[in-house]
């Protein structure tokens, strides 16, 4: 068990590697001067002599350099803003968007588990059908359509929730929310399909015929198998909730990391860029490699299995 | 199974909402509270380093908490004096003696010395802390554009001789503090417009605290002197901007203006409180002033709608020319929309003979001229843009300076044009190459660019092909001349039409276009050295007209507006053509905080 997790891990910071490289490549082959700003131009001396402070006149010092750096999470400073080193503007944000994406995940869960075991167990009747809706609207409306109109509910009409920012617990309800419709209606769907899979296991039948109640039978028998692969989708989808909140974040004003990924690619501020690139690879490496060992941990079949 | 999930996720729910609680997620809990001000700001502060900034919004934040020896005042439209009295000028108009105000102060209460303004404008020419408008003092200060070119060769060469010598070399410059109190600046040339360059955020004092932040070689920390980096700049800490850094000593951010900040989180927002120290102290009405960023102007909107914001000094969204039809007609008084000191144009690419593999029919005057007749701006205006700028032909905006009066420029002329494009050899258009025009995504930019082709595929038969590129690859193939028309803009800086006009001179590094005329840089030559104002704009507007009339190495389009939202709670936003706001003269009739 903990040598696959090693050996997982192994892999996981082989494939950052790889990251740090292509996207290093690609941050060097853009074309554009980092360091054109307005209108007005500098000095070339001053450009050379700024190049050279940030190394970027010796592509293979600054690879190394940086890469040095990041192990240290030292990601240097930002050419866009002076004033602040990328480590500074990633610790602002990244804390915020890995709060919300945790946030979106687990009301995705915990609403949407109960809701596709119940339109399993209540299989075609209009309850499954108005799930079956929601569901599609959940999956194919984009997130700043729902978004607008929660905020234009909530905060404009009814008044009770504020127009966005961050800094109190008034303002999580409604990009949490947002966040986790379309992630929910993916977990109702893989519900409900895996709860009609084991109700008709036979162990389900076995434990009806041995006289438990119905109630029991679906909510722990049934559900301990049919939450597997629900529990494997979690982890890519909390990476991919924390690191893909940029348009929640742009609606709600939530001070993310997913403005400054957006925007370094924009300023090519190649720190930030690659800061925020490593940041996020992370992310979505050690989630995979949560999900793998909780995955063994509550599915004794996959123990005898490779990792 | 499912209670035990539950209990899971609740216990996970519980989990972050502690996090945040106790600050662990990102400032989470602070600024509850609202300001007695608050603005927004759509992409947050680039630098607060007033040697380095190039950006309005840096600008607005810099200004309302530093001071320099004279400050634009909204209410009265110009300059007036700030930290320092106004002093009188020696008779050649080359020597000028600052006294600094008394009661002028820091906001740790230290008095604001000459010597704090001598280390602010040195920084702003040393390389390494210089920054896009170095230009104004190496241009206007004797001595300083010799000092900076000598200090740019340190950059390249020897350093050991350099740090030995610079304050004697920087002694050559001409400012100087005469005692603790006293500034003695000498001009290059009379400088009509004194007053007003001095207030911008270049010149402003740098508290002596910084020094204690400056980075330098190894070298420099054994002899104790030496003060440049390996690579022969002057460089500091960048992070002595923040009024929470506390290294070696430094005590955080002082500045002298009406405010110093408390807080500053990047990107989001920016807390202002008065400088108790200030001399109008006593004066100022709103004692906390937010600047809040957000990046999405229709949330920055809707918070104003409900009051959160009081102020957004930048309202471009693609509803814009609704939000200011509103205000025409008197529906929505809280947006106005003034003409600002900036003329959006296009510019043609006037020094390659060829482009792509073709000859460049723009280094042809006649060509660019009517292609520049071709334009009907008032269509362009009012039925495409619809936000009431005002058409111009000409480069500075008009009656925007005081005393200076732009020549006409060219009118549209359809028929004028074809002649003129026969002229040069391209009857109807036929034998001039793919016309390629380039311009930057977003904003109305796209749009701008699509009209202007068809009117010259109507008008001239010209094919045009349109190139939209993300604004720094934009800036990039801008700057290199890969283009034949470029989409270009420029904000002047102070009441004096050299601002603009020294763009198109041809030793400036934003004459993108590559535009070189002996004639027209001999008239700024002229200009330069005419002591008598209105000798000085006669001349000045022969060199405007050169550009507009005859060489046409540009078309102007239009001036530039603003749309603001000023909430009718507060008083004291005056709307001018500067976009500069002092925070200390808003005035909140109702106290009540509102509906928070």
């Amino acid at each position: 068990m903990i040598e696959r997790v090693l050996r997982r891990a192994g892999w996981g910071v082989a494939t950052l590697a790889g990251v740090y490289v292509v996207t290093f490549v690609m941050v060097i082959v853009v074309p554009g001067n980092p360091f054109a700003s307005g209108d007005r131009t500098m000095p070339p001396e001053v450009v050379r002599a700024m190049e050279a402070r940030y190394h970027m006149d010796n592509t293979w010092l600054y690879f190394w350099e940086y890469l040095g750096g990041a192990v240290r999470l030292d990601f240097g400073p930002s050419f866009q803003y002076r004033d602040w080193t990328c480590t500074q503007i990633i610790g602002e944000a990244l804390p915020v968007s890995v709060a919300l994406g945790l946030l979106a995940i687990l009301i995705a869960v915990m609403v949407g588990v109960p809701i596709g075991v119940l339109s399993a167990v209540r299989r075609n009747s209009w309850f499954d059908g108005a799930t079956l809706a929601m569901v599609l609207l959940g999956i194919s409306l984009p997130t700043f359509v729902t978004g607008s109109f929660l905020l234009i509910l909530f905060a404009l009409s009814l008044q009770i929730l504020p127009i966005g920012g961050w800094g109190s617990l008034s303002h999580l309800p409604l990009p949490a929310i947002t966040l986790s419709l379309p992630f929910m209606a993916y977990i109702v769907r893989l519900t409900r399909v895996s709860m009609l899979d084991a109700l008709g296991g036979d162990f389900v039948r076995t434990a009806l015929a041995k006289g438990l109640p119905r109630r029991r039978v679906v909510w722990d028998h049934a559900l301990r198998v049919a939450f597997l692969p629900v529990l494997s989708y979690i982890g890519p989808a909390a990476a991919q909730a924390m690191t893909g909140s940029f348009v929640v974040e742009k609606v709600f004003n939530v001070p993310g990391l997913g403005q400054h990924f957006v925007d370094s690619a924009l300023n090519l501020d190649r720190g930030l860029i690659l800061g925020t690139v490593l940041i996020y690879a992370a992310i979505l490496i050690v989630f995979n490699l949560l999900v793998d060992v909780v995955y063994v941990l509550a599915d004794p079949r996959s123990r005898s299995v490779a990792l | 199974m499912a209670a035990k999930l539950y209990a899971t996720c609740t216990a996970l729910l519980l989990l972050i909402l502690a996090m945040l609680g106790f600050g662990g997620g990102g400032g989470f809990g602070a600024g509850r509270n609202r300001a007695d001000f608050a603005y927004v700001n759509q992409s947050g502060i680039n630098t607060l380093d007033p040697a380095a900034m190039t950006w309005m919004q840096d600008f607005r934040v810099a200004l309302n908490i530093w001071e320099g020896l004279t400050q634009y005042d909204p209410k009265v439209g110009e300059a007036v004096p700030a930290a320092a009295t106004m002093p009188e000028a020696s008779s050649d108009g080359l020597v000028y003696t600052f006294t600094i105000r008394e009661d002028a102060r820091w906001s740790n209460g230290d008095p604001v010395l000459a010597g704090d303004f001598v280390r602010g404008w040195r920084r702003a020419i040393e390389p390494g802390t210089a920054g896009d408008y170095a230009f104004l003092l190496t241009e206007h200060i004797e001595g300083a554009s010799a000092y900076f070119e000598w200090r740019l060769s340190a950059v390249e060469a020897e350093l050991a001789d350099h740090a030995q010598a610079m304050d004697a070399r920087f002694a050559k410059v001409g400012i100087r503090a005469v005692d603790d109190r006293r500034l003695e600046l000498r001009l290059t040339a009379p400088c009509s417009y004194l007053a007003d360059l001095l207030a911008l955020p270049v010149f402003l004092p740098i508290h002596e605290s910084i020094e204690r932040l400056r980075v330098s070689c190894s070298d420099a920390d054994r002899s104790g002197k030496i003060m440049l980096t390996e690579q022969g700049l002057v460089a500091y800490d960048p992070q002595w901007t923040k009024p929470d850094y506390r290294e070696k000593g430094y005590q955080g951010l002082v500045t002298n203006g009406a405010y110093r900040i408390e807080d500053w989180q990047f990107k989001r927002r920016l807390r202002m409180v008065v400088n108790p120290y200030h001399r109008d102290v006593g004066r100022i009405e709103c004692d906390t002033v937010d600047m809040v960023v957000y990046r999405n102007l229709n949330a920055a909107i809707m918070a104003y709608e409900a009051g959160d914001l009081d102020f957004l000094p930048d309202t471009a969204v693609s509803y814009t020319h609704e939000l200011v039809r509103l205000g025409r007609v008197g529906e929505r008084t809280d947006f106005v929309n003034p003409p600002v000191f900036g003329t959006y144009y296009y510019i043609f690419n006037c020094s390659a003979a060829t482009y792509n593999d073709r000859v460049n029919p723009f280094t042809d005057a006649r060509v660019r001229k009517a292609f520049a007749l071709a334009i009907d701006r008032k269509l362009l205006v009012e039925q495409v843009l619809g936000r009431g700028d005002p058409p111009t032909h000409c480069l500075i905006p008009k009656g925007s300076i005081p005393g200076y009066t732009s020549p006409e420029g060219l009118n549209y002329a359809p028929d004028e044009a074809r002649r003129l494009l026969a002229d040069a050899g391209y009857p109807g258009g036929v034998g001039l190459p793919v016309i390629d025009l380039l311009y930057n995504t977003g904003f109305d930019h796209g749009k701008v660019c699509d009209v202007l082709g068809n009117m010259w595929a109507r008008e001239l038969g010209v094919v045009v092909s349109l190139r939209g590129k993300e604004v720094k690859t934009f800036a990039e193939d801008r700057k290199n001349g890969n283009f034949m028309i470029a989409r270009a803009g420029w904000y002047g800086d102070y009441a004096d039409p050299t601002t603009f006009l020294d763009v198109f001179a041809g030793d400036s590094g934003n004459n993108g276009g590559g535009y070189t005329s002996d004639a027209y840089d001999a008239l700024l030559g002229r200009a330069r050295v005419t002591a008598d104002v209105r000798a000085r704009f006669r001349i000045l507007a022969e060199a405007e007209a050169m550009l507009v009339r005859e060489d046409l190495p540009l078309i102007p389009l239009h001036q530039y507006t603003q749309l603001l939202a000023i909430s009718p709670r507060v008083r004291g936003i005056v709307a001018n053509d500067r976009l500069r706001f002092s925070f200390s003269q808003v005035h909140r009739p109702s106290a009540s905080k509102d509906s928070q």
